[in-house]
């Protein structure tokens, strides 16, 4: 494999001796680009309580191109549809290179933070969140608890 | 070049797949559009022209396991038809004979696979054998 650049590797290193609170983050053994991720649901978000794994993966133009990033766990959210994949400014038209794995994952934990009906990936959830604010947190609630709950936590590959 | 792991690989022929392949002679997507695993697709290969394929829709299921695309995945005809690499009871797209499953390279895709099935149909050993009527199924 190639060698992998100097800014992954401090980023990698970075992401393990100084962790995100709630995040977290490892790359696979056998594809160093290629990383394990569990976001802990925000305090008073519908998915409070929740562990949320994900699949992160930082292409060869990386940083110039945004990393890849895909949910997992089921989730009921108006801007992740039912493949995992992220409705999310910083992952297309505003990444930057300045922008860094972390920042990423901070992103998608105010995502989950904020939902936002009104820029939708999944449109029947969103279509719910825009009709019944109320119903559709309800719905987010169960799932978080029958998907995401912390004791049933065991890695999905 | 690094290695682009199964899923985002499988997401990346996904979109591809959605926006419709140049010359529309193959399709495939999602069997289940809520599989988060990927796992199972459908595909279609229009009959190549000037053989006794022409004009028919051939449907096919494709299998993309867990070590795809280290692995080639495995591909059934659901559409009866008659061609040497394709087992006549089952449908199955042999891999012990058909030469893309056989030498699977990485860089190869789904739609790698649909376009040489219909290379192979369209082989001089192949394009006059006699067919099944058409819309039979295995």
């Amino acid at each position: 494999m190639a060698s992998l650049p100097k800014r992954i590797i401090k980023e990698t290193e970075r992401l393990v001796s100084d962790p995100v609170p709630g995040i977290t983050a490892e790359p696979h053994e056998d594809n160093l680009r290629y990383f394990q991720v569990t976001i802990e649901g925000p305090q008073q978000s519908p998915y409070e309580n929740g562990v949320f794994n994900l699949e992160l993966f930082l292409p060869d133009d990386y940083p110039m191109e945004a990393p890849k990033v895909r949910f997992l766990t089921k989730i009921y959210h108006p801007n992740i549809d039912k493949l995992g994949r992220i409705c999310l400014d910083v992952l297309k038209t505003n990444w930057s290179p300045a922008l860094q794995i972390r920042t990423v994952l901070l992103s998608v934990q105010a995502l989950l933070a904020s939902p936002n009906p009104n820029d939708p990936l999944a449109n029947d959830v969103a279509e719910d969140w825009i009709k019944d604010e109320e119903g559709a947190i309800k719905t987010a609630r169960e799932w978080t608890e029958a998907y995401a709950s912390k004791k049933d936590q065991k890695s999905t590959n | 070049m690094s290695k682009v792991p199964r899923n985002f690989r499988l997401l990346e022929e996904l979109e591809k797949g959605e926006k419709g392949l140049g010359p529309e002679s193959c399709s495939y997507g999602l069997a289940d559009s809520d599989d988060i695993t990927m796992t199972n697709w459908n595909g279609t290969i229009l009959g190549p022209p000037h053989s006794n394929h022409e004009n028919r829709i051939y449907s096919v299921s494709i299998e993309c396991g867990p070590n795809y695309p280290d692995e080639p995945p495995k591909i059934k005809f659901v559409s009866k038809v008659n061609v040497p690499c394709v087992d006549s009871t089952t449908g199955e797209v042999k891999s012990s004979v058909f030469h893309t499953l056989r030498d699977w390279k990485r860089a190869y895709t789904m739609e790698t696979l649909l376009l040489d099935l219909r290379k192979e149909m369209a082989t001089p050993a192949n394009k006059k054998l006699p067919q099944p009527k058409e819309g039979a199924t295995f």
